[in-house]
């Protein structure tokens, strides 16, 4: 440039672009950005580890209250402990892709947000499969960060009661069970967002579907502990395997299932206290049954968003 | 027809319209404005769906808030584009004549009619979802024209039609005009407005800024003064010629044998220029003047 | 060269052929897509960028095959009709977040932004975020986040919808500016067709899903014969006569214009009108060579 005026009109773009194929992660990182934005975010994360904060009370005092012969931590069996705080962070999980994930495409529509991602190089794909990463992550990261922070500090506080000797592959078990409702939860806020043009909306149907079918794990579990038959984790009086399975018919359900599979473990033992003693634990499912639908209804979810997204309107 | 005295308008704080005194006559006015200049509330204040804060608004010589007697004489065409999407227009339009009061055979002999006025007689039987944004335009305007109205106010009718649609409509607007109406019609596309109309209402903030006839308008402002363009074979004898009348304000050669003028008194001028040329047979080839428009006019008024 | 060819392009919404073996070449500079509601206009925006796949035929923009839309985007920008923006998110990052998805990288794009913000005369505002803007905003914001990335070629879709006369005025200017000597070929479709007027120098008229008329929009303007306009100051019924009987026939009165048929040289037929004009004791306020108004060419062509 010579002239000592600069030419401040309209120019070109002639700098530097990144290859095509991360388009996805630009989306993703953007609403993980906006996510982490929302006051209620931290809220709910925090709130995620509760259960572990509880352990950790009560481990501590039964490590320290109690020797000898009659030391509680002897029966801790860890891989129940994981399952059952998993298990109890569901609600605060769900919330958490209440706030982060249920608008993502809804209001997206109701914006014609589209017709900008679509004008760009950036595919329908790029784009579902960026807000499904920007649901999925944060909702796993949250779930995985106090589970793996805790058994830290269990590994190296009660290391003696068989953190490792119980269960050698509890890491990568919890690491893998972390994943299950980000994964769940991404794959149905797509596809229920997709099918509303306000997010309140989607909201509360997510919010309906959630709870009605939660009603129906409540109940079976009540009908479990009443039926219960007080002989040993491993043989409750089953009274009918297929109300068993219908336990896993939830949206929390078929999440705690799953992490019943990985952790190989029913969850029967609630802190403390002989699994003998019958907590309404409900028998691990079948792989072959949780592992399909589990799959299925995401693949389902994705399939709506992805036919229910398109740049053009249909004209009858 | 239509009288506002001092009317002032307020949602709270906000201002609607701030005192505005005029008089609105049978044929084509236009209400011109920026968006939020106050033409949607001078619109509800005529029509009686707002009580002016101050002053007074009368139609007919009537208060028109809350009063069927001026209801019965004034239709209006809302801005807003929502019907009952799954009815079809015939419905619609018999929907409100019912609720005007009619029987179910004079509902239904007036909506043949307007329909028939507004040149939708056989395409009012689709539902209304499937009409174009013109043909819902035409739905409006029936259901305005139901009670045979003496005016009609039309909130921004022209929007988003397509160049057929706009002529047709204009047109119309024109003919409603012709028998006698008085019809009021909002837009802030300039050039729509000159095609039906040298009557203006111009607000600006919620003031009037300016009212009447678009040529006595441009005549009385006086700050910018009459341009006028010249183009001729021979820029300079011209130019040498011009200098000697009165009034003139500046002179620009431009490219290609173009003089840009600006005068003073441009009726003296014309006298003078017709003059000349004849007398003196100047090699013109044409002159016009640029900012006799609506849109000059319209900038000079609201950049003040 | 041009900025975009179609050859024998069928596109159907089901058993609706929006458009129909369509041929034609866009070329560079500022081209003005005019017709009525329905007649494919958006059809022809939204399959050159890909949103919709001919059932026949074949194109290319900017020298990239119509499949190839990933690259057609990114040389194209795109400022949809409807309203749109990212939900959440404040003007400027909006603007940058558009300039990432077209593979900016993230320093680059928000440099970018408030320098496109800028031109596109968003101020303070672009802090805000984009549900408080005004429609004249939103239609600005529209307009920068499609040249956020520095396309080659921009398709805009009714960019003056809904804008009052300052904004609109504004809003052309831009266009106008971008579109010349920018190296940004502007393909522009409107319903206002004086702002196609001002702001482009081509047209092209389609009609039920075929090419009806293409052109220079100084051409389409150009009427037959040597017919001229004359402003008096007020209609006279007197000039109509005497100037029918100087030679010059009427061919149509809008208030005090009058067209007339002109039987040569304009410098001669302005001598006549003014000497018939001088018997009456009346000022000739305005006097040119004729030409139609793009509208009355528009619906010339259409009808």
């Amino acid at each position: 440039m010579n002239s000592p005026i600069a030419d401040l009109s309209y120019r070109n773009y002639d700098g530097p672009l990144s290859a095509p194929g991360f388009r996805w992660w630009v989306v993703a990182k953007t609403m993980m950005g906006m996510a982490i934005k929302k006051r209620g975010f931290w809220v709910w994360a925090t709130m995620g580890a509760y259960w572990y904060f509880i352990l950790l009370v009560m481990f501590y005092f039964m490590d320290t209250l109690t020797g000898g012969q009659i030391n509680l931590m002897k029966q801790v069996i860890w891989p129940d402990q994981f399952v059952n705080a998993f298990s109890l962070a569901q609600i605060v999980l769900f919330s958490l892709a209440l706030l982060i994930g249920i608008g993502s495409i809804s209001n997206d529509r109701r914006a014609n947000a589209l017709l900008v991602y679509l004008g760009k190089p950036c595919s329908k794909a790029d784009y579902l499969f960026g807000k499904w990463v920007g649901i999925c992550l944060p909702i796993s990261i949250v779930a995985a960060v106090p589970a793996v922070l805790f058994y830290f500090y269990c590994l190296m506080s009660y290391r003696t009661y068989g953190v490792i000797g119980q269960d050698m592959f509890l890491l990568p078990k919890i690491l893998l069970a972390s994943f299950v409702p980000g994964f769940f939860h991404a794959s149905l806020c797509l596809g229920i967002s997709s099918l509303f043009d306000q997010g309140r909306l989607a909201g509360g149907a997510y919010a309906g579907i959630y709870f009605i079918s939660n009603l129906i794990t409540k109940a079976i579990q009540v009908a479990y502990i009443i039926s219960e038959h007080p002989h040993g984790r491993h043989s409750v009086g089953t009274p009918n395997p297929s109300l068993a399975n219908a336990y896993y018919f939830a949206v929390d359900g078929i999440q705690i299932g799953l992490a019943k599979i990985i952790f190989q473990s029913d969850g029967g033992q609630l802190i403390v206290g002989s699994p003998k003693g019958g907590n309404g634990a409900i028998p691990i499912p079948s792989i072959g049954f949780i592992l399909p639908v589990y799959f299925g209804i995401c693949a389902a979810a994705i399939w709506i968003a992805y036919v229910r997204v398109r740049p053009v309107e249909v004209i009858s | 027809m239509i009288t506002l005295t001092g009317a002032s308008k307020w949602y709270g704080q906000v201002i609607g319209i701030n005192d505005i005194t005029c008089e609105i006559g049978p044929g084509i006015t236009a209400l011109l404005g920026m968006n939020g200049a106050g033409k949607s509330t001078l619109m509800k204040l005529v029509t009686g769906q707002l009580r002016p804060t101050t002053g007074d608004v009368k139609v007919l010589g009537m208060d028109p808030f809350a009063n069927p007697e001026v209801y019965k004489e004034v239709g209006y065409c809302p801005e807003i584009d929502r019907f009952y999407e799954r009815r079809t227009g015939r419905q619609f339009v018999n929907f409100l004549a019912r609720i005007s009061g009619m029987s179910a055979a004079d509902a239904k002999r007036r909506t043949e009619e307007v329909l028939e006025i507004v040149g939708m007689s056989d395409r009012a039987s689709k539902p209304i979802a499937s009409y174009s944004k013109g043909m819902r335009q035409r739905i409006k305007l029936a259901q305005a024209m139901l009670l045979d109205p003496k005016i009609i106010l039309l909130d921004e009718p022209l929007n988003g039609l397509d160049p057929v649609g706009r002529r047709e409509l204009i047109d119309l607007l024109a003919w409603l005009a012709g028998q006698g109406r008085t019809v009021l019609v909002s837009s802030h596309i300039l050039y729509e407005v000159e095609q039906m109309t040298r009557s203006l209402l111009l607000l600006h903030r919620g003031r009037l800024l300016a009212t009447g006839d678009l040529k006595v308008i441009r005549s009385l402002i006086d700050k910018y003064p009459h341009k006028v363009r010249i183009e001729t074979d021979d820029a300079k004898r011209l130019a040498g010629i011009i200098t000697e009348f009165p009034n003139i304000v500046s002179l620009r050669f431009g490219i290609d044998g173009v003089l840009d003028l600006e005068v003073r008194e441009p009726d003296i001028f014309y006298r003078n220029l017709n003059k000349a040329i004849l007398d003196k047979n100047l090699p013109v080839n044409g002159f016009q003047s640029p900012d006799n428009n609506l849109e000059a006019v319209f900038s000079y008024l609201v950049e003040r | 060269m041009a900025v975009a060819s179609l050859h024998q392009l069928t596109v159907k919404y089901g058993d609706f052929v929006a458009l129909d073996d369509f041929t034609v070449d866009i070329s560079e500079g500022c081209v003005g897509l005019l017709g009525p509601n329905g007649a494919g206009k958006t059809t022809l925006i939204k399959t050159l960028l890909g949103f919709l796949t001919p059932t026949a035929g074949s194109g290319s923009v900017l020298g990239t095959d119509l499949s190839d839309w990933r690259r057609i985007r990114q040389l194209v920008g795109y400022m949809p009709e409807q309203d749109c923006h990212i939900p959440g998110m404040s003007g400027v990052a909006f603007v940058a977040y558009a300039g990432e998805l077209a593979g900016m990288p993230k320093e680059q794009a928000l440099r970018r932004a408030h320098e496109v913000l800028e031109y596109c005369g968003l101020g303070e505002a672009r802090y805000r975020n984009v549900e408080t803007y005004s429609t004249g905003m939103r239609q600005r914001i529209k307009l920068a986040q499609a040249i956020v990335h520095g396309p080659k070629l921009l398709l805009l879709d009714e960019p003056t919808n809904g804008l009052d006369p300052a904004g609109r005025v504004e809003m052309l200017e831009l266009v106008r500016e971008v579109s010349h000597g920018k190296g940004l070929s502007v393909l522009v479709c409107s319903h206002l067709l004086p702002d196609i007027e001002k702001t482009c120098d081509e047209a092209l008229v389609i009609l039920r899903g075929k090419l009806r008329e293409q052109g220079l929009i100084k051409n389409l303007k150009k009427v037959d014969g040597h017919p001229v306009e004359v402003e008096l100051g007020e209609p006279s019924p007197e000039f109509e006569t005497m100037i029918v009987q100087a030679g010059m026939p009427v061919i149509h009165r809008k208030l005090a214009t009058y067209r007339l048929e002109s039987p040569g040289s304009p410098q001669e037929a302005l001598h006549r009108v003014l000497a018939t004009a001088a018997k009456l004791d009346l000022s000739v306020r305005g006097f040119h060579v004729a030409e139609r108004s793009l509208e009355e060419a528009f619906l010339e062509a259409i009808n």
